[in-house]
């Protein structure tokens, strides 16, 4: 155990490295980041659904669709025209609020049929979206509003800020946006997953039966299991609606519910840090094959027309080999993955050990307890 | 209801004594089939009541009936004043009615994990505060995970409290079933088949932690078993189902030379061959235990079950020593 390094030291490593890309890197590569910690967002959301809860969502979209639509017509013209930190906050619970109400049908179905359930929410919330034109700005979306808190404004020039040399544009900005988002989202998921409530999750997943033995309200935790994780995508939606500057219909389909249970997959269910790894994964392969089609085999340019693989398809089948290579040789994921590397490479584990376990039970009667 | 008490002091709710269980001529039916037919008996504030029976006797679906599981056809369960029939089964746990199950269901994660989610009736926090990891929240698990490892250490799981569950022995994975619901405090605990599968050594260490924590902390047990030493040893009173009805009931001296427990047990002496049959046109899975059970009633003139192995012996001898416990 000794040779272990304090957590507190890791935290704040990973904090540091997680602020340096801003002064370094540019704005597409901050881009993909801030894709990819709002996926992030999501995905931690939908794991404490199906990871946790054992619910099959496939409306994880449309719930992301609340909270980026939410935010750009509230903070927006036409619109209420709140502020626009007032308006990102209600946004989420906005997204909260439609989980809610659906929410007779997420305590009481269970598994793969709620998966079949929430289906209708994507193809309602799109229609909504196509039709419903005052609001959404019909095929066409909506600009997104900047968002500005106090003040700061999370654009390029308002007021002009240059940090080490580095003049802070709103990708800059919103890197940190996004990472405090990210922390806060981390912490309070892993503090859900401790706790009681997590702990009535896991065990109605295992067996709603014991659970229910045991005083867990099942229909209760399984709707707000609902309301939580719709909260997450909401916050997720506000996020990707102020990294896009743009929000359209078309983007919040079925496809997007699918990344998202291949983020949860890929990363290893039930667990915060996998559902951000697989998140990052899932977002950034395609943003980086199409960077690089020109360098990459088999790959053509976007927009060609000759018949060969265009690099988002590309990354679709990648990740798709990916799912299923993990489904085969890693069915905990990234996270199961990184847990079988660390217990390989330490020495003899200093736990009891337990391999003598079965041959001491007859002493063991004996032994007195601690 | 008030909030129990949750950090250590005194274990459980020693001084208040549980309320008597009482089931009333209950009866279940599965389309046709009358798994339950008027079934009466009532469980003595701190006593260990046995159910017995051969297999498919209906002892299961009158667990699943006491935990809300079921909701019986006709028929009443009380607990005290409180009616526990048409109750959900968390609010019948949140009454203080805990069990556990033939096979066993624990949750993914270590010990303490399982024995905190026992812990769940007990507790307050909701999703916001345990997010936001409000103060309240953080001291509430604490002084709930310290009492949950009391519990372990009560029930001799001290040791492997921070062991992934997967990872323990058949016989520790059934005492923290024992030990979860001994975290929900109960008042009256179910056991279905705490000791079955276990090997002498389990069995006599599991015996003597439902004796420890009876002794302890004065809860009414009702015990669901085949091992017939363990119900002569632990048992005040016992019932026997035979068929979904009672055919027998008393202690368990009385119960042991009832003549029908015997021909349930046994078969009717003298026509071996037509009694055997008889079973025969009911399911198989209840004619084969059937015979199991008949087969080792025989050997061990129906007093253990199951192999007199040296620790079988050495536990009936315990039982005849010690008397009755408590």
């Amino acid at each position: 155990m000794s040779e272990r390094i304090p957590k507190g030291a890791v935290v704040l490593l990973a904090a540091l490295l997680l602020c340096a890309p801003p002064f370094y890197l540019d704005a597409f590569w901050l881009r993909i980041g801030l894709f990819s910690m709002a996926a992030a967002i999501g995905a931690v959301g939908l794991g404490l659904l199906t990871g946790t809860a054992g619910q099959l969502s496939l409306g994880h979209a449309f719930f992301l669709a609340v909270g980026a639509y939410g935010y750009t017509w509230l903070a927006g013209e036409p619109g209420p025209g709140l502020p626009t930190g007032l308006a990102a906050l209600l946004a989420v619970l906005l997204a909260g609020a439609a989980g809610g109400l659906f929410s007779p049908v997420a305590g009481r179905v269970r598994g793969i049929y709620l998966g079949v359930a929430t289906l209708a929410l994507v193809f309602l919330g799109h229609h909504v979206l196509l039709t419903a034109d005052s609001v959404t700005g019909g095929f066409n979306g909506r600009s997104v509003p900047p968002l500005s808190i106090g003040g700061f404004s999370f654009t390029d020039d308002d007021p002009g800020l240059v940090l080490l040399g580095v003049p802070f544009g709103a990708e800059e900005r919103l890197w940190f946006l996004g990472l405090a988002l990210l922390a806060g989202t981390w912490w309070t998921a892993r503090g859900l997953l401790r706790g009681r409530p997590g702990r009535a999750l896991a065990a109605l997943r295992d067996s709603e039966t014991a659970a229910a033995v045991m005083g867990v309200d099942i229909a209760r935790h399984r709707s707000a299991a609902f309301v939580v994780s719709s909260m997450y995508a909401g916050l997720a939606g506000v996020l990707l609606a102020l990294a896009f500057r743009r929000v359209v219909p078309d983007y919040f389909g079925l496809a997007l519910s699918v990344d998202y249970l291949a983020m949860i997959v890929i990363g290893g269910l039930g667990s915060v840090a996998g559902a951000a790894a697989g998140a990052v994964f899932v977002t950034a392969l395609p943003l980086l094959m199409t960077r690089y089609a020109d360098q990459l085999p088999l790959v053509t340019a976007p927009g060609t027309t000759d018949g060969g693989v265009g690099p988002t398809e590309a990354a679709r089948y990648l990740y798709g080999a990916a799912i299923v290579l993990i489904l085969l040789y890693a069915p905990d994921g990234l996270r199961g993955l990184v847990r079988r590397v660390r217990t390989r490479l330490r020495p003899a584990p200093p736990a009891p050990a337990p391999a003598t376990r079965p041959s001491a039970s007859a002493l063991r009667t004996k032994e007195p307890t601690p | 209801m008030s909030l129990r008490p949750t950090t250590g002091t005194t274990p459980g709710r020693l001084p208040a004594a549980p309320p008597p269980l009482r089931v009333r001529d209950v009866t279940v039916r599965f389309a046709g089939l009358t798994a339950l037919d008027e079934v009466s008996f009532t469980v003595a504030p701190g006593s260990v009541h046995a159910l017995i029976g051969p297999n498919g006797a209906g002892k299961s679906t009158c667990f699943n009936v006491l935990s809300g599981l079921y909701r019986p056809s006709s028929g009443q369960v009380l607990l005290g004043d409180e009616t526990l029939t048409g109750r959900a089964p968390h609010r019948i746990a949140a009454l203080g009615v805990a069990r556990t199950f033939q096979n066993i269901v624990t949750t993914e994660g270590t010990v303490a994990d399982n024995l905190m989610v026992g812990r769940h009736v007990l507790s307050r926090a909701g999703f916001a505060s345990t997010a936001l990891r409000l103060p309240r929240a953080v001291r509430e698990q604490r002084a709930h995970l310290a009492r949950a490892r009391e519990i372990a250490e009560l029930t001799g799981l001290a040791a492997r409290f921070d062991t992934p569950v997967a990872l323990l022995s058949y016989g520790d994975r059934k005492r923290v079933e024992l030990a979860r619901a001994l975290c929900l405090e109960p008042r009256v605990l179910l056991l279905d088949e705490p000791v079955a599968g276990m090997n002498g050594a389990e069995r006599a260490r599991t015996a003597e932690v439902i004796d420890t924590v009876r002794a302890e902390l004065g809860l009414s047990v009702l015990l669901v078993e085949h091992d017939m030493g363990l119900v002569m040893r632990l048992a005040d009173e016992v019932t026997v189902l035979d068929f979904g009805r009672r055919i027998a009931h008393g202690t368990p001296d009385e119960v042991r030379r009832h003549p029908e427990v015997l021909r349930a047990y046994l078969g009717t002496p003298g026509e071996d061959a037509p009694g055997e049959d008889v079973p025969g046109e009911d399911t198989p899975a209840r004619d084969a235990g059937t015979r199991g059970t008949t087969a080792q009633g025989t050997t061990a003139q129906g007093t253990t079950a199951q192999g007199t192995t040296a620790q079988g012996t050495a536990l009936e001898e315990a039982t005849d020593s010690e008397g009755d416990p408590v």
